[in-house]
């Protein structure tokens, strides 16, 4: 059993590691570093507590190590493990240091919100242009002429003139768009566009026009149900 | 309880085992090389088309020559162009679709190379760099008012190939540009082989705090793009002219600081603390092997 007191705590932790960063992901969001980080210390902590827990398991764990780092009756190979190892620490604190501390040439972190919360007078607006073919079908027209530009004719936000613009045209065939928002905050946001956008939603950054110098409000209303229709989304509703 | 206790007693007879401490010593520093090594970041290069870097040379400025081999010493960043399509007159088609971007500061003087393909000389050729003035946000498109932020003026560097030239200019928003009493830009182009460089200069800073943007180096500061292919087309018009021209909305631009070596005593000193720590934790841990 020589060697094995750590090899079940070795494959704990890169098992672990590995069920983080590759597998995790596969199912969610992939995980920040950071919390990779926390995880693999509280395996670490749980391991040695783990190993502490009676007396002759800490010497099993413990005594390797120790015999490891005072190199008593060491030698070749395992004396040279030791020294890389004993080498190897303070570099790692050196270059740990040195990510936290050099000056950082990366720009500030932004933190835009999507869809800030809209303005109350767009909030709960129904739309008041009835839902037929026919006005679906001019809607995707007016689409065609004022929105796929930079919106796309597929509706993805990949546009021709989409390509200079940060942060990009929204994409409405993500579900995480139009499909997560109501008609009347779509209305607020075409009528007001970008320079409408609260300080969270950085509106000086957005190239979306403030369609209501140009289209009249049953325009809009029209477009709004063309998107949705050639997106292949519905609309939120509070049922 | 039970269990704690017997935890307790199974650590206190460790204790005498192994000597005083010495397991939690060995533990901590095997437990602080894993976490180390697992702390290295993955790398990342933040250059691609999110910031322009103006590196800090010593000598003369390449102010007034686009061509100077001193610009190959700074690595490009590229931006994508778009037709302005924000306001009317829209566009819907643009010459520039791309725009590569390089700039030097000497600390009192800063250039920035603007690099992109146009099949054909023009006199009204022209391209412009915006930045923000003071405090206050300002929207991309010639800082024009925002419904619930109170935003600021833009500060537009303009070079005509005509002039071969800059103006230096304001605006807060739409027919409010207006070309400033005080000069301070210098710019000048060069096209060869089907590619415009046109470099734009002027001091880091300037008295005129209210009308020009300042760049204070170590500072990230915003930079937007326009370009217009001036061609005349059959009909006598211009392709590209006023509102109809490519553009960007706004990246991040920023003038290197001064060296900082800092960080580097604060390596050595962190690495002194470690091989510290790790001589007295293995002198006490043989010590307590041979007590």
């Amino acid at each position: 059993m020589k060697g094995g007191v750590f090899l079940k705590p070795a494959i704990l932790i890169v098992g672990v590691y590995v069920f983080l960063k590759i597998v995790l992901p596969l199912f969610t969001a992939p995980l920040p570093a950071s919390l990779i980080f926390l995880y693999l210390a509280l395996t670490t902590t749980g391991i040695v507590i783990f190993a502490t827990l009676s007396g002759p398991s800490t010497d099993a764990f413990f005594g390797p190590i120790v015999r490891f780092l005072t190199g008593e009756g060491q030698g070749g190979a395992a004396q040279g493990a030791r020294i890389a190892v004993l080498l190897l620490f303070p570099v790692l604190v050196g270059w740990q240091t040195y990510t936290s501390t050099a000056p950082s040439d990366q720009p500030p972190a932004e933190n835009r919100t999507i869809h800030p919360a809209p303005p109350g007078e767009y909030t709960g607006l129904s739309n008041p242009v009835p839902n037929t073919p026919e006005n679906v079908m001019t809607g995707k027209g007016l689409y065609a002429a004022f929105c796929s530009p930079c919106h796309g004719g597929n509706f993805d936000g990949k546009g021709p003139a989409s390509r200079g613009f940060n942060p990009p045209p929204a994409n409405f065939s993500d579900p995480t768009t139009i499909a997560m928002l109501q008609e009347s905050y779509l209305f607020w946001r075409i009528k007001k566009g970008g320079v409408g956008l609260p300080i969270e939603g950085m509106p000086w950054k957005s190239a979306m026009p403030r369609w209501e110098v140009e289209l009249p409000d049953e325009w809009i209303w029209k477009i709004i149900m063309g998107e949705y229709d050639g997106a292949h989304q519905k609309p939120r509703t509070w049922e | 309880m039970a269990v704690f206790q017997a935890v307790r007693a199974n650590q206190e007879e460790s204790m005498r085992t192994l000597g005083q401490v010495k397991p939690w010593c060995a533990g901590i520093l095997v437990g602080t090389v894993l976490a180390a090594g697992s702390l290295v970041p993955s790398s990342g290069f933040a250059q691609e088309s999110v910031s322009v870097r103006a590196a800090l040379v010593k000598g003369a400025l390449p102010a007034d020559d686009p061509s100077a081999s001193a610009w190959n010493s700074t690595p490009a960043s590229e931006f994508p162009m778009s037709p302005q399509v924000h306001w009317p007159n829209r566009i819907q088609e643009v010459t520039v679709k791309s725009v590569k971007v390089r700039a030097l500061h000497d600390g009192q003087q800063i250039a920035v190379l603007l690099e992109y393909e146009d099949p054909s000389q023009d006199p009204d050729d022209a391209a412009g760099l915006e930045f923000m003035v003071g405090d206050k946000k300002a929207h991309f498109a010639h800082g024009q008012p925002m419904a619930q932020v109170q935003g600021g003026p833009v500060n537009i560097w303009y070079w005509k190939n005509k002039d071969n030239n800059a103006l230096d200019m304001n605006a807060q928003g739409f027919g409010s540009l207006k070309v400033q009493d005080q000069q301070d830009v210098k710019a000048k182009g060069v096209y060869q082989n089907g590619t415009w460089k046109v470099v734009f200069s002027r001091a880091l800073s300037t008295p005129d705090v209210e009308h020009d943007t300042q760049i204070k180096p170590g500072d990230f500061i915003n930079i937007a793009f326009a370009i217009w292919d001036g061609k005349k087309l059959e009909s006598g018009d211009l392709k590209e002219k006023g509102s109809q021209k490519a553009v960007s909305s706004w990246w991040y631009f920023r003038a290197d600081p001064p060296p900082d070596y800092s960080a580097y005593y604060y390596v050595a000193l962190a690495v002194g603390l470690a091989a510290g720590f790790q001589f007295v934790i293995i002198r006490k841990l043989k010590k307590g092997a041979t007590s």
